[in-house]
């Protein structure tokens, strides 16, 4: 009973346009799933109608100033809405929150940077592309399918590193929990942690091994290759930041500054995930833009394309609240049990990461069915 | 009892993660006339359309391509682009599909097409020729996607139109229903759960011209 009623909030919680009902008046053939369709029957319509009615915006922005509030207002509902869709890495970024016990301001940072970074790669990608080189919508629609699949390539990728770790964190919890009875707990735990601290250092020199100190040594979380994952809870390692700045690589090459995410807390270490996420433009807003363009409002379009982003990024910061959210609940009554509790997050966090293997899978597959896209354009 | 709590509460939000992910399919949008053409001999020889693009994916379409006065486009700069178009449209049997009493009819590759830029549209001409005309007290020709990527929607006016057909030839357009809330979250999760390039789920949402000769 308590079950059903904590999934029915978390449920609401994440559609929160629930009440809103069945705009069709269609018949609910099932309550028990009707609810849910009859909310994505609306949120599909309201966004494709949204979308449709963008151009009309965009034209109308032409002659009358005041129609461009219009064009940024819908602008702003279509990336609410659209958001909800795949491909805007709600799901990977909350599995993410999730697998690294992050906090929900870190959750907002990192939806909002990576939408940013969504919306400023298709306008990057338009601008050079079609205003100074003038390309055709077929080398438009190639360099997106390419940027598509490094950023679900490197999703995968994030998401098999965060498993292997977690999945480490995982097996010493087990085996943590069945030596603790021997009454030597804190000598074996510790002694087992070491022996993977010195293999981990074999293969990777930024390892590095945090202890809960809240918990006996209970549970080892186990760092891997790079080091913007690290997240000890109470530590006060200094190492920590020089790892940092040295250990992205992916971040360095592409993406914001760690500066432009700071924060006390060192907000780069979710850079990679963001960038991940954020390489992949939105094909709407490059053919938004596009659209723009061909009217000589490249400029309108640019700002519409960041309010899209906005709005992108306000659903993504709201799931991965939520998400984080639970992630708390969960730890917390997880704290009450030592033990089993502890080796119950372990495993929440590996099928978090086994998720953003699998959200990363299935974008990557959706990639290849969706091919289509461009089946007028060559 | 707790824990049980917020683990079910956690697969919950999993799950309506997984769950919660409708995208704007379709993507492209197209309004078309389609003419049913028919020999002097009475038997049915093809079906010409014209199929208008929404104005947004006319635009990326034209993207590039080379036009010697701004905003106009005239047949011949189009003619590389209607090329791409139809040989393309192939692979996806140019979303037509016909049937004579019951009996699926096969069309040849498309002839005479060519592109028409007209109020900020692009509409594509194409015609498709019967491997073998055909005669039938029923005909039944339908317009759609499988995989509902591409929106078919008839013109609002004269959708369709009979051309050389014995006089006793009746044409109707049949316009898709609307879908129901369970086909709605199957479209809705189109894009995380594709649809197979088998699969003919668009069907169920074709488009269906009828010709009937008693």
């Amino acid at each position: 009973m308590l079950t059903a009623a904590a999934a029915i909030l978390v449920i609401v919680a994440i559609n929160p346009a629930w009440t809103q009902g069945t705009p069709f008046g269609a018949p609910h053939h099932d309550a028990g799933i009707m609810p849910q369709s009859g909310l994505m029957a609306w949120i599909f319509a309201k966004q494709a109608a949204f979308y449709r009615s963008l151009s009309g915006f965009i034209r109308a922005s032409k002659d009358d100033g005041a129609a461009i509030w219009g064009l940024f207002g819908i602008s702003f509902l279509y990336g609410v809405f659209h958001a909800v869709g795949p491909g805007h890495g709600k799901a990977v970024i909350s599995s993410y929150l999730v697998a690294n016990e992050e906090t929900w301001r870190r959750g907002v940072v990192l939806s909002f940077v990576s939408a940013g970074l969504q919306s400023v790669v298709a306008i990057v990608v338009v601008a050079i592309a079609a205003v100074l080189l003038g390309a055709t919508a077929k080398a438009i629609g190639l360099t997106v399918r390419v940027v598509e699949t490094v950023s679900y390539v490197l999703v995968i990728l994030i998401g098999l590193r965060l498993l292997f770790v977690k999945g480490r964190g995982f097996l010493i919890a087990c085996r943590e929990l069945i030596s603790r009875p021997s009454g030597e707990a804190t000598a074996s735990s510790s002694g087992e942690a070491n022996t993977v601290h010195r293999h981990d250092h074999g293969h990777n020199a930024t390892t590095t091994r945090c202890e809960h100190s809240h918990d006996g040594g209970d549970a080892h979380h186990v760092h891997g290759h790079r080091g913007h994952d690290h997240h000890c809870h109470d530590h006060g390692d200094h190492d920590h930041d020089s790892h940092d700045h040295h250990a992205s690589a992916w971040g360095h090459a592409h993406g914001p500054e760690p500066a432009e995410l700071a924060g006390a807390g060192g907000w780069h270490r979710g850079l990679s995930t963001v960038i991940a996420v954020g390489l992949r433009p939105c094909s709407g807003a490059i053919i938004v833009l596009i659209f723009a363009l061909a009217q000589d409002l490249f400029w309108t379009g640019t700002a519409a394309t960041l309010i899209m982003g906005l709005g992108t990024a306000i659903t993504v910061a709201a799931i991965a609240t939520v998400a984080v959210s639970a992630r708390t609940v969960a730890s917390r009554i997880a704290k009450a049990r030592s033990g089993f509790g502890m080796l119950l997050m372990r495993a929440i966090e590996v099928g978090a990461a086994g998720l953003i293997v699998a959200f990363g899978a299935l974008l990557l597959g959706g990639y290849m069915a969706s091919e289509q896209l461009w089946m007028f354009t060559g | 009892m707790m824990k049980r709590t917020g683990c079910c509460a956690f697969a919950a939000l999993l799950l309506s993660l997984s769950i919660a992910n409708a995208d704007a399919h379709p993507h492209v949008w197209v309004t078309l006339h389609s003419e049913v053409l028919y020999s002097a001999d009475g038997t049915m020889t093809g079906v010409r359309h014209a199929w208008t693009f929404d104005d947004m994916f006319s635009a990326y379409a034209l993207q590039g391509i080379a036009h010697a006065r701004k905003g106009q486009y005239t047949r011949e700069e189009l003619a590389s682009l209607a090329e791409v178009n139809v040989t393309s449209l192939k692979e996806y049997d140019y979303f037509t599909y016909a049937r004579a009493d019951g009996k699926k009819l096969k069309f040849s590759d498309a002839t005479d097409y060519w592109l028409e830029f007209k109020n900020a549209a692009l509409t594509l001409h194409f015609t498709l020729p019967l491997k073998a005309s055909a005669t039938a007290k029923a005909m039944q020709i339908e317009i759609y996607d499988p995989t509902i990527f591409v929106d078919f929607e008839f013109a609002k006016d004269k959708p369709t139109l009979l051309s050389g057909a014995p006089p006793q030839c009746l044409i109707t357009a049949d316009l898709p229903h609307q879908p129901t809330p369970a086909e709605q979250l199957r479209l809705s999760q189109l894009d995380n759960v594709p649809l197979e390039a088998s699969s003919t789920y668009g069907e169920i949402f074709a488009n269906k011209i009828l010709v009937k000769c008693p």
